[in-house]
């Protein structure tokens, strides 16, 4: 059982901003089609999505499309007349493409939050750049020490009767000294945590990750995947070109039909997964 | 288990990429914008471009060694103002990135600024504008780290200075809500989206004034205390 998130953030990672880069360069309404529906599969199989943010996404992909036509007049096909200035069909279809193109990368987005979760990112930023990495983790770290140190100062501080909340100037005060007691307290501990790097020879040998993340021969496969498909959509994509002003033209040819295949390919990767474990998981469940 | 070493291959990548970006490749994404792509594709330029010019930044950080002790002071430093992202309209981001980079330096006060729009964003939405938003506050901090001197010296200047840096703040995220809403730029929808942003950014100018006048000064001492102490 290997699901999508389960391999390697480096597959992961090349496999989903290939996916939304190509959607953010492209005005192609195919392209932007796929990348949109390949966006709300993602999403769906690998984020929890509550109603409220499809009903977002919804309520601005129509914003976007209402939008264009009223301040863009440019088009050669004249709708309506509307308030003495006129909507085109080219300017209401620019519309539907930009969002199209927004609301995919919204949901690729999203879906890249979900899964990179920031065991993941800091796994991703530690090849990159191993100190600003270790600053990442440790506030990361810091942030639920501060709310529980938080705590243990105001009970301590309770206890002490310092702090009461009887009329607002006191409460105020009593808020700040925890504040100013707490910042004290976490520069000091930054302080000692750093010595306790140094005395064990931080900076002086390799670092060493705390998750594992493996590169087996199924991540290779999807990076590989990932990386061959987006080469190949670019490559059919190079020759086409799509026009929206003054009149909506296309020039494409056979080849962009290999790239249109491709960029599907690319977009329904992590649905694929994701369908194909899942099939794998009720065939290797017991059905008695 | 993964080998992360200092020198060797890439160091050697690191310190290349240092000229390659801001010299090749930032300077092709731009010339490639103006003549493959016309002007249809600010919205993936401008987030290359923003996500590489973070990159170089960081890149620049990686080479110079902060020393563990300020590491882990930005470490906590990030932490404090990301949890500050969390009060309602004022928020002490930019103020405490300035007084993180008048303290720790112009390159600890970039990592304040530009990690702490990162982690928070994990929050508050990640998205195309977290390069945007790493860039900006970034900055801010790494321009208050080089005037440090004439900052600490006058407090009517670190005022102005946090006025001006929410402002500028609030200027740049226009340029991004005008490309993220019309896929292009243009000056009339610029103006439009910075009006239209004009409390936004009176709040931004207001917060950094209070914010600043309200911790500079106790952030201050106890930061110097902590360099004093541990002399770093």
């Amino acid at each position: 059982m290997k699901r999508y998130r389960d391999y390697n953030p480096i597959a992961v990672a090349a496999n989903m901003l290939a996916a939304a880069l190509v959607a953010m360069f492209s005005m192609d309404p195919v392209i932007l089609a796929v990348a949109l529906t390949g966006g709300i599969i993602a999403s769906l199989t690998c984020a929890s999505m509550r109603k409220r943010d499809h009903l977002f996404a919804l309520g601005l992909f129509v914003a976007l499309v209402v939008i264009n036509p009223i301040f863009s007049h440019n088009g050669a096909t004249v709708l309506f007349i509307m308030n003495d200035s006129p909507v085109t069909l080219e300017a209401t279809l620019y519309g539907v493409s930009a969002a199209m193109m927004l609301v995919s990368v919204l949901y690729w987005f999203r879906a890249f939050t979900a899964v990179m979760t920031s065991d993941r990112l800091l796994y991703l930023f530690s090849r990159l750049s191993p100190r600003v990495s270790l600053v990442l983790s440790m506030a990361l770290r810091t942030v639920p020490m501060l709310r529980e140190r938080w705590q243990k100062i105001e009970q301590a501080q309770r206890a002490l009767g310092l702090y009461r909340d009887g009329n607002l100037i006191d409460r105020v005060r009593g808020i700040l000294r925890i504040f100013s007691i707490l910042v004290t307290w976490m520069l000091e501990n930054g302080v000692i945590t750093a010595d306790s790097m140094d005395a064990r020879c931080y900076g002086t040998h390799r670092r060493t990750s705390y998750a594992l993340f493996e590169f087996g021969c199924s991540d290779a496969a999807v990076l590989g995947l990932s990386t061959g498909l987006a080469a190949l959509t670019l490559w059919g994509l190079s020759g086409t070109d799509f026009q929206y002003y003054p009149t909506v033209s296309y020039t494409g040819s056979a080849v962009t039909i290999i790239g249109y295949i491709a960029y599907s390919g690319l977009c329904l990767l992590p649905g694929i997964i994701e369908l194909w474990e899942g099939i794998r998981w009720n065939g290797y469940r017991s059905t008695r | 288990m993964t080998a992360i070493g200092s020198s060797g291959l890439r160091a050697r990548t690191r310190a290349g990429m240092r000229y390659l970006l801001p010299f090749v490749l930032i300077p092709a994404l731009v010339a490639l914008s103006v003549t493959v792509f016309g002007d249809r594709m600010y919205l993936a330029i401008s987030f290359l471009i923003a996500a590489l010019a973070v990159l170089l930044f960081l890149i620049g950080i990686e080479q110079k060694n902060l020393g563990a002790r300020r590491m882990v002071l930005v470490a906590v430093m990030t932490a404090l103002t990301v949890i500050g992202r969390f009060i309602p309209f004022f928020k002490p981001v930019t103020a405490l990135t300035v007084i993180a980079a008048l303290y720790l330096g112009a390159e600890s006060g970039f990592l304040v600024g530009a990690l702490s729009a990162l982690l928070s964003n994990f929050y508050f939405g990640q998205g195309p504008w977290t390069p945007f938003q790493m860039l900006s506050w970034g900055l801010i901090g790494l321009v208050a780290g080089y005037l440090s001197r004439p900052l600490l010296r006058h407090r009517a200047l670190l005022l102005m200075y946090g006025v001006l840096s929410g402002a500028v703040f609030s200027l740049i995220m226009d340029v991004w809500t005008v490309i993220w809403y019309s896929g292009s730029f243009s000056w009339g929808l610029y103006l439009a989206a910075a009006v239209s942003a004009l409390p936004y950014t009176l709040l931004y100018a207001v917060s950094n004034l209070v914010f600043l006048l309200v911790l500079g000064r106790p952030f201050g001492e106890k930061l110097s205390r902590i360099k004093k102490k541990y002399g770093i």
